[in-house]
């Protein structure tokens, strides 16, 4: 009854050592172990993650710059051959079809990575708007692997593997790097507030040698990330982490009614740029006349743990309705994000989180939840 | 799953919860299968004491790092006994989830008709291999 689900090339490893669950049309690993013990694993030391459910476009030819410039809010013309955005692909109304990692990894050719959730649908929408353009998209999701690498020790362990010093490459860059004779795109990125990299394995196709390329370079990680105490970490882990470092998920924060500027992600998205993407008149709009709602982040001072689709009270009014949340592991209570008109809270105000039924207290909270001395990528600690 | 325990003196309900008859009393709780799929419990909350139930009612929630999920009561009555071991040691219920994991007691007002409804160690071991 699962013949419809999609697997990625660590399918088998993950079937063998972890608790395998439907995903977002994907079977994939949710636990290995303990969901809390795989989340402080990143936040103490190092973890790793199959992020292969991902999907991971290439995009080539002489009007690639304009093409990308159209379907994207960042500004790709300033971005440099190596180098990484954060971004947003945009409808008509400024809403979000989706948020995604762009990398440019040669003049005119990129790298595109995005949700599995959104996968065919964003594929559809290229492929129609690329029709105006010199440019071909082309799916490399199922020849190359991608695995993220995250936590305060990830770094030290890249750095062992590949015989490179890790310090050479900065924030958001993407360079080509042979890890212990595996040939990758190195991505100096991550999901999870930590420092670390998500590195796309090339030569995964789904036969027996390419599933054995991406479990081999996996299994190399652990064993090589032993000293580091790695572990294996599951999408549980992955959801808590980044729901910690107050980092948005489509479908939950994002969708297609709300626009970056509501979902308080302003580094996604440039203006002055031509050509123009789509909804760019709208997204200027809510960045200078404002917004009518905007995301904001609480922890529970009661018991109690928030959940997506919870009215959010204030004074006693309903004011909005909160998208994700969870436990914390660090701070051992509830957090959550959600969505409220704009001036209604400020941070440190009150506020109210009917839990089926049940009013439990919340503080407005920035975002990352964890104390950034101790924890997260620019920890002083 | 293989390993999922099934106590032969308890009956089952298809929402995962067990129930244990001692004296005029019904103590309730979730079962190995359904604590074993949550996993890390994170907390648990039960209706208060002195609320009256039919069969079926939702009668308060269970978290863990996974989802949020609801508790249904499978036998009507009066909640006499909440177990609150599990305010602060919510994990209890997946060490000993048939022990010291009980969630709470019921005063059944219903009680023959109630117990026909559910399953027998058998018939849940089947139930959730059918699943």
């Amino acid at each position: 009854m699962n013949d419809r689900l999609e697997r990625t090339q660590l399918y088998d490893w993950h079937k063998e050592h972890g608790d395998v669950i439907p995903f977002a049309g994907w079977e994939m690993p949710v636990r290995y172990t303990d969901i809390r013990e795989e989340h402080m694993a990143v936040r103490d030391s190092v973890g790793v993650f199959d992020v292969s459910h991902m999907l991971r476009l290439w995009i080539e030819g002489p009007d690639s710059v304009n093409f990308l410039q159209t379907v994207t809010t960042n500004n790709v013309s300033k971005l440099d051959i190596n180098g990484g955005q954060y971004s947003t692909c945009t409808n008509e109304n400024g809403g979000i079809f989706d948020d995604l990692m762009l990398y440019r990894i040669g003049e005119t050719e990129f790298i595109w990575v995005t949700n599995a959730a959104n996968g065919a649908k964003i594929w559809a929408h290229l492929q129609k708007q690329a029709e105006a353009f010199d440019v071909k998209v082309t799916d490399r999701s199922k020849d190359v692997a991608m695995i993220a690498v995250q936590g305060p020790k990830a770094l030290a362990l890249l750095s062992k593997m590949s015989g490179r010093d890790m310090s050479e490459f900065d924030r958001f860059t993407c360079n080509p790097l042979t890890i212990v004779g595996y040939d990758t795109y190195l991505c100096r990125t991550g999901y999870t507030g930590e420092a670390g990299a998500e590195i796309l394995v090339l030569n995964c196709p789904f036969t027996e040698d390419g599933k054995e390329n991406a479990i081999g370079f996996w299994e190399e990680l652990l064993s090589q990330g032993a000293e580091f105490d790695i572990k294996p970490c599951g999408l549980g882990a992955r959801d808590s982490l980044r729901l910690e470092a107050g980092f948005v998920l489509y479908g939950h924060e994002l969708n297609e009614e709300t626009s970056p500027i509501e979902a308080r992600i302003p580094y996604a998205v440039k203006f002055k740029v031509e050509p123009h993407y789509f909804g760019y008149d709208t997204v200027q709009n809510h960045k200078k006349e404002g917004v009518k709602k905007t995301r904001i982040g609480f922890a529970l001072i009661d018991r109690g743990i928030p959940r997506e689709e919870y009215p959010i009270l204030f004074n006693g009014s309903k004011i909005g309705m909160t998208t994700s949340g969870g436990l914390s592991p660090i701070l051992n209570k509830g957090i959550g994000m959600g969505y409220v008109p704009p001036d209604t809270v400020n941070d440190g105000d009150i506020i109210e989180i009917d839990i089926k039924g049940r009013h439990r207290r919340a503080e407005v909270t920035k975002w990352p939840f964890y104390d950034t001395e101790k924890y997260g990528e620019t920890r002083t600690s | 799953m293989g390993d999922t325990e099934i106590r032969d003196d308890l009956k089952y309900s298809a929402e995962h919860e067990w129930v244990r008859i001692e004296g005029d009393i019904a103590v309730i709780g979730i079962t190995d299968h359904a604590q074993n799929a949550l996993h890390e419990i994170t907390f648990v909350e039960i209706s208060e004491v002195g609320t009256v139930l039919k069969a079926n009612d939702e009668c308060g929630l269970v978290e863990s790092m996974k989802a949020s999920s609801d508790i249904f009561t499978p036998i009507a009555g009066e909640i006499i006994e909440v177990n609150t071991v599990l305010e602060d040691a919510p994990e209890t219920i997946n060490e000993d989830c048939y022990g010291a994991g009980w969630m709470f007691k019921i005063k059944p007002s219903n009680l023959e008709a109630d117990l026909a409804a559910l399953m027998d160690g058998a018939g849940y071991k089947a139930f959730i291999e059918s699943e």
